[in-house]
């Protein structure tokens, strides 16, 4: 069964000029469990169509099913809440909020989907274990370093089990040794049976992914 | 986690631009305080002041603000007619000259001169020696009690002698001196700080100044029954003697607002326009500014399904720690600004001494907190509109791209 499934979708930008096709009739599918990586040039169109996909923008035409629910028809209240619990999202620049420490930034969506404190504990404890930062669990985002912040924000998108992890060049501020590491982890979370959708420069990354899709122009063209 | 919670560890944050925030928005608030003492302060001081004598009707011959007066025709009789009222409790008659008086080989230094038929002092506190005797008790010709400022301009003290001259207004009069015994010195309720003012019996204006018409009171206090109330006093009054005017306290306060009072309200009303004005600008700014450096941070929270609603009241708790730290310290900043202008204003030539201009009311710190929670929302408003309406792709691109 798909997670999601993007059918025609089409995105416009007005510009003074006259409208810019970031994307021209995509579809895409993911299916539960699935790794896929979307590939191409800058300015392809690759995180306008992960911005669709996570529900964080609206397509211009087209339809994105999500479970099965067209989250175009659905209000902005609804397409949060599904951002919130059932998709995770990763930053290329991380977005940790600078003033908490890991512990409360992965614990903060567990909060905003009302999980009691002892189960939002517990949970970041074991996220905390999964990504390898047990021990800098009470360090804020400036005492980390680019890796150990990627991991958090890992463990932050992993907090409320999302059915579809996303993440927008989730190795691009990193060398290619962190993110080596970074692209261990996503192959953790695929083999626990998270569905990935991946948008990356990065081949390495790429290549670890179960299906490739390569964008140019606004357009899927494998 | 509670927005609060969130709002707290945002604004410390950066510490040293909170705390300028909240000391700006604390001296702001502190004037805006002092402009709420203003609003009502001197009226509710001069309310008290009318309310301390104990007498809460004032009966006087002509229309107006009963402070410049005529003659009374045969107060005596009125006292007695007066006290034969149920409503009323007590009648003090009261009768004011213009004099001079001296002690032997001094100068004479011009004096207010207040008679009195009430001897026991609700009209002023001993601070040395004793108020004056009553009429049985009476054994000078001339007793007399004079203000702290006279007592230190004539060297007198209780048991002294002094010469005094009265000079009864519109007539041309060659009295001779009184010679009076000092039995008290006194601060007078009505009297301004420096001002030379001395009280005697009526008695004692009568026999020993021969002043013609000398039982004619300029100014009739009444004290009304605890039962019956200032207004029920009045209106007993009235139908007494239609022919003469019966003001309660109120009535004479509410003349004082309207005509005296409606100055200071103004500015007052001005000044705190301008304040909150100020605060509102302030924090609206640095919200503003706040949400600007943050867009990135506040898109990815959205895009992580923090909802909208969160983000605004995580906002308005930010608003409400600035502005609500400012106004609460903006009281005790505010207090000591007014004890230091209220110092300044009183030294005004020819007002009471126990006049005040901040009166401290629990009212005005209501307004002051209402005033500030409504800056805070307001503030908050356009940061609060930024933050929720944000487009979180282009945000998150835009992000990227800078």
């Amino acid at each position: 069964m798909p997670v999601v499934e993007a059918r025609n979708l089409t995105r416009l930008f007005p510009m003074a000029a006259g409208p810019v096709a970031a994307l021209r009739d995509v579809s895409l599918r993911v299916d539960s469990g699935e790794y896929v990586a979307v590939s191409g040039p800058s300015g392809c169109g690759k995180s306008t169509l992960l911005h669709l996909v996570g529900v964080v923008d609206q397509p211009t035409s087209g339809e994105i099913l999500f479970e099965g629910r067209d989250v175009a028809a659905l209000p902005e209240a609804e397409r949060s809440r599904i951002r919130l619990v059932r998709i995770g999202f990763i930053f290329q620049r991380f977005f940790l909020l600078p003033m908490l420490t890991a512990r409360e930034n992965i614990e903060l969506p567990q909060a905003e989907a009302r999980v009691p404190a002892a189960d939002r504990r517990a949970r970041t404890r074991q996220l905390l274990d999964y990504v390898g930062l047990a021990d800098r669990a009470d360090h804020l985002p400036s005492q980390l370093s680019g890796g150990e912040m990627q991991r958090v924000a890992i463990a932050r998108a992993l907090a409320n089990r999302p059915a579809l992890l996303v993440a927008d060049e989730p190795t691009g501020e990193l060398d290619e040794q962190t993110g080596e590491h970074i692209a261990d982890l996503f192959d953790r979370v695929h083999a626990d049976g998270t569905a990935i959708l991946v948008v990356t420069h990065n081949p390495l990354l790429a290549a670890r992914a179960e299906r490739r899709l390569i964008m140019k122009s606004g357009s899927l063209v494998s | 986690m509670t927005s609060l919670w969130l709002a707290w560890r945002t604004t410390t944050r950066y510490r040293v631009r909170a705390a300028l925030a909240v000391i700006g928005v604390a001296v702001i608030g502190a004037l805006l305080f002092d402009m709420l003492l203003l609003s009502r302060g001197l009226l509710d001081s001069f309310a008290d002041l009318l309310r301390s004598g104990g007498f809460d009707v004032r009966v006087v011959a002509n229309d107006g603000v009963p402070f410049a007066r005529l003659p009374i025709p045969e107060s005596r009789r009125l006292a007695d007619d007066l006290r034969a009222l149920p409503e009323v409790r007590e009648v003090v008659l009261i009768r004011v000259a213009r004099g001079a008086v001296r002690v032997d080989g001094g100068t004479p230094v011009d004096i207010t001169l207040v008679g009195t038929s009430e001897t026991s002092g609700s009209g002023w506190t001993v601070v040395a020696g004793d108020h004056l005797p009553s009429a049985a008790a009476a054994t000078d010709r001339c007793p007399i009690v004079i203000s702290r400022p006279l007592a230190a301009a004539l060297d007198a003290s209780p048991g002294a002698l002094v010469h005094v001259t009265v000079q009864p207004e519109g007539i041309r009069s060659a009295l001779p001196p009184v010679t009076c015994r000092v039995r008290g010195v006194v601060n007078f309720a009505f009297a301004s700080a420096n001002e030379h003012a001395a009280a005697t019996t009526m008695a004692a204006l009568r026999e020993a100044f021969g002043l013609t018409r000398a039982t004619d009171a300029d100014l009739v206090l009444v004290a009304s029954r605890p039962e019956a109330g200032s207004r029920a006093a009045v209106r007993a009054i009235e139908r007494a003697r239609p022919d003469l005017h019966a003001y309660s306290n109120e009535d004479v306060v509410a003349q004082f607002n309207q005509n005296g009072f409606a100055y200071f309200r103004q500015i007052s009303f001005v000044l705190s326009s301008l304040t909150m004005s100020f605060a509102f600008l302030l924090v609206a700014t640095l919200l503003t500014v706040s949400v600007n450096q943050r867009l990135g941070e506040i898109a990815a929270l959205r895009a992580l399904g923090i909802g909208r609603t969160r983000i605004a009241t995580l906002l308005l708790w930010e608003s409400a720690l600035l502005v609500g730290g400012g106004a609460l310290l903006a009281l005790p900043l505010g207090g000591l600004l007014a004890l230091g202008l209220d110092r300044l204003l009183r030294q005004m030539p020819g007002l009471p001494e126990r006049l005040h201009f901040f009166v401290f009311q629990w009212r005005a710190v209501a307004l002051h907190a209402a005033l500030f929670a409504v800056t805070a929302a307001a503030a908050a408003a356009y940061p609060v509109w930024l933050a929720t309406r944000l487009p979180i792709a282009a945000t998150l691109r835009r992000e990227v791209v800078d």
